[in-house]
């Protein structure tokens, strides 16, 4: 379309690669420097997995009447769900890391969204030239960093405390499984940003969500326990996958999804297509919401 | 003639909203937030937007800023479409909508300079520089290194102003930035608008203050319902009112000051009063006191009279306001104000 108006000044450049990069840097580190100044964020964060396994742990060998025959009631349980296995700490205490990693990089988005929705930031950015798939990389390699500390620190805790040895299976290919799994997350979280910016609420969904996920990603107990119906949902869940993969790794057991090439192309088929899901849905609600009453609006 | 660096064509804009009446089931209602809104921003100019709350002032800026998409028409800014290029409309605008709401609190008002310079693709290098002369020019040394949690809402708008000016573009959109501002400080932001006019760059500047439109404005639009009821410059305004402005003198006046007087080019009539003091009180109608006052007096002072006191009543931008809107600005502002304190204090 040929210009109506004038035109001068450095909005007629375009910027390049480097522009992107130094988005996505300034945004991380000025999240990160947010959350530093939130003092005891941080250390919620790793010691909540904690206790969430510490609870079934404590049941379960209180119920069998100790660990060894809690041990063994587990191995009876998850034989028959194919996944047998006596290590019910570890099983309990990966569960519960994996699900608060998921949890911090499916709700960190929403989270986000509503603050700067609430704190007129979200409109601020919204004015600006930055391409929204660098700020999401800023935020969403943010949110990567803060699990992985809080994923890292917490396993450490929790194996002191325990006493299991997080490092006996295939630690390398569990970290891999990990990793693999993180785009799948940022793409429901894209999702979720994009519901959180549309319906202007984030508690009350997360408070639903959450419980929702940790039911539906099997973090105390194998998915096939499910019936039929609600264990294909759940297994169609991308974080079931992660999880699931992560523990057959460490725990040198079978996965429910097969042999690991199964495994892999799952997890890679989900990293590819759930981003992508995930950010044209984020752009589409976007543009409604811009059609309607714009994003400050809260 | 300057060229237009912004053009609205037809701009409308209409949201649809639930109306929710006890015991009725749910409507949908449609809000012409603007309707069929044309103008031209010339290149170099300063722009003031007036108009009540819930004029449609801020649906036109947040649409021209690609905040918002237009129901129908279109506009252009800087060359760049703004539902087809909006990125590039970003690129090209520097703005201040939100008074001091758009920074992060956790961060330092350098930290947020920081961030938005590079969101607004600034090169690191070049940022740095830029953050080193705004703060020099809008004097933030003292409090710039500290959270904006600490800061007064003084402080955080002038951060917000400086926010604006990070990428140095071409075009600023200021929405009433001396809100909560102390009078020294809005006055020394004025001044910078002005410089900043005078380096060349267009502004579209919306207040509740008519003295600073006034000051500031090359030309003003009034926006009412949705639509422009008043364009031009603010004399073209006040005298599209077609009201006089009226100059009394008082004084010692010699018996032919009132024939003299009435000669002068641009004098309506002059009516002269014998005051209880002695003195003579004379009300004298023009068009234009201000580009006659000095042949008023040298009328008179030629004839041996002797002036003690000059009080005009000019048309102002206010007068013109009312006349267009049936509101003044100060009313709506408080009403609004009020309305804020109530609802805080619910």
């Amino acid at each position: 379309m040929a210009a109506e108006t004038v035109s001068r000044g450095f909005g007629l450049g375009r910027p390049g690669w480097r522009a992107s990069l130094d988005i996505v840097r300034t945004v991380f580190i000025a999240r990160l420097r947010i959350i530093l100044r939130y003092k005891f964020a941080i250390l919620g964060e790793t010691l909540l997995p904690v206790v969430f396994a510490a609870l079934p742990i404590l049941l379960g060998t209180a119920i069998a009447g100790n660990e060894q025959a809690a041990a063994d009631n587990f191995f009876a349980s998850t034989s028959a769900a194919g996944q047998g296995t006596t290590e019910f700490r570890l099983y309990m205490l990966l569960g519960a890391n994996t699900f608060m990693v998921v949890s911090l990089m499916l709700w960190l988005i929403g989270y986000w969204v509503r603050r700067e929705q609430e704190t007129g930031t979200l409109e601020a950015l919204y004015l600006t030239p930055a391409k929204r798939i660098d700020v999401l990389a800023g935020v969403t390699s943010y949110t990567l960093v803060r699990a992985l500390i809080a994923f890292s620190t917490a396993m450490l805790l929790g194996s002191l405390l325990f006493g299991v040895n997080p490092l006996s299976g295939n630690f390398g290919v569990a970290m891999g499984y990990f990793l693999l799994g993180v785009p799948a997350l940022w793409g429901i979280s894209f999702f979720f940003g994009a519901l959180v910016m549309r319906m202007k609420e984030a508690n009350a969904v997360i408070q639903l969500l959450q419980w929702v996920v940790s039911f539906a990603m099997g973090i105390y107990f194998p998915v096939t326990f499910f019936g039929p119906v609600l264990k294909y949902v759940a297994m169609s869940f991308p974080p079931t996958l992660m999880n699931d993969a992560m523990r057959s790794s460490l725990l040198a057991i079978e996965s429910f999804y097969g042999p690991w090439y199964q495994v892999l192309a799952l997890m890679l088929l989900a990293a590819v297509t759930v981003p992508l899901l995930g950010y044209e849905f984020f752009l589409r609600t976007e543009r409604r919401i811009k059609r309607d009453q714009g994003v400050g609006q809260f | 003639m300057a060229e237009p660096i912004i053009k609205a064509e037809d701009l409308t804009k209409t949201f649809v909203s639930k109306e929710r009446k006890r015991g009725q089931p749910k409507r949908k209602k449609e809000i012409h937030a603007l309707t069929d809104v044309s103008l031209d921003i010339l290149d170099g100019e300063v722009f003031g937007l007036l108009g009540p709350n819930g004029a449609g002032k801020t649906t036109l800026i947040k649409c021209l800023t690609t905040l918002l998409l237009p129901t129908s028409g279109t506009a252009w800014v800087n060359g760049f479409n703004i539902t087809e290029q909006e990125d590039r409309v970003r690129a090209s605008i520097g703005c201040m909508l939100m008074g001091d709401r758009g920074l992060y609190w956790k961060l330092t008002g350098r930290e947020n300079l920081d961030y938005f310079g590079a969101l607004y693709h600034v090169p690191r290098a070049d940022r740095l520089k830029r953050i080193e002369y705004l703060i020099g020019l809008l004097k933030l040394e003292d409090f710039v290194d500290r959270t904006v949690e600490t800061y007064s809402s003084g402080q955080r708008m002038i951060v917000a102003f400086a926010k604006s000016l990070i990428n140095d573009a071409p075009i600023l959109f200021l929405d009433e930035p001396t809100v909560t501002m102390d009078v020294p400080t809005a006055r020394d932001l004025r001044q910078i608008v002005k410089d900043l006019n005078k380096a060349g760059k267009t502004i579209l500047y919306t207040t509740h203050l008519m003295h600073e439109a006034e000051e500031l404005c090359d030309r003003v639009a009034i926006i009412d319902h949705g639509g422009i009821i008043a364009l031009g410059t603010t004399d073209e305004l006040k005298r599209s009112l077609g009201r006089e402005d009226v100059v009394q003198l008082e004084g010692v006046f010699p018996e032919d000051s009132v024939a003299r007087m009435r000669a002068v080019p641009g004098i309506r009539a002059v009516n002269a009063v014998a005051m209880d003091s002695g003195l003579t009180k004379l009300d004298v109608a023009c068009l234009d006191s201000r580009a006659i006052l000095s042949k008023i007096i040298e009328a008179v002072t030629g004839n041996g009279a002797t002036i003690q006191f000059i009080k005009p009543k000019e048309v102002t931008l206010e007068d013109v306001f009312i006349a267009k809107t049936g509101r003044t600005l100060s009313v709506d502002t408080r009403v609004v104000a009020e309305k804020g304190a109530a609802a805080r204090g619910r």
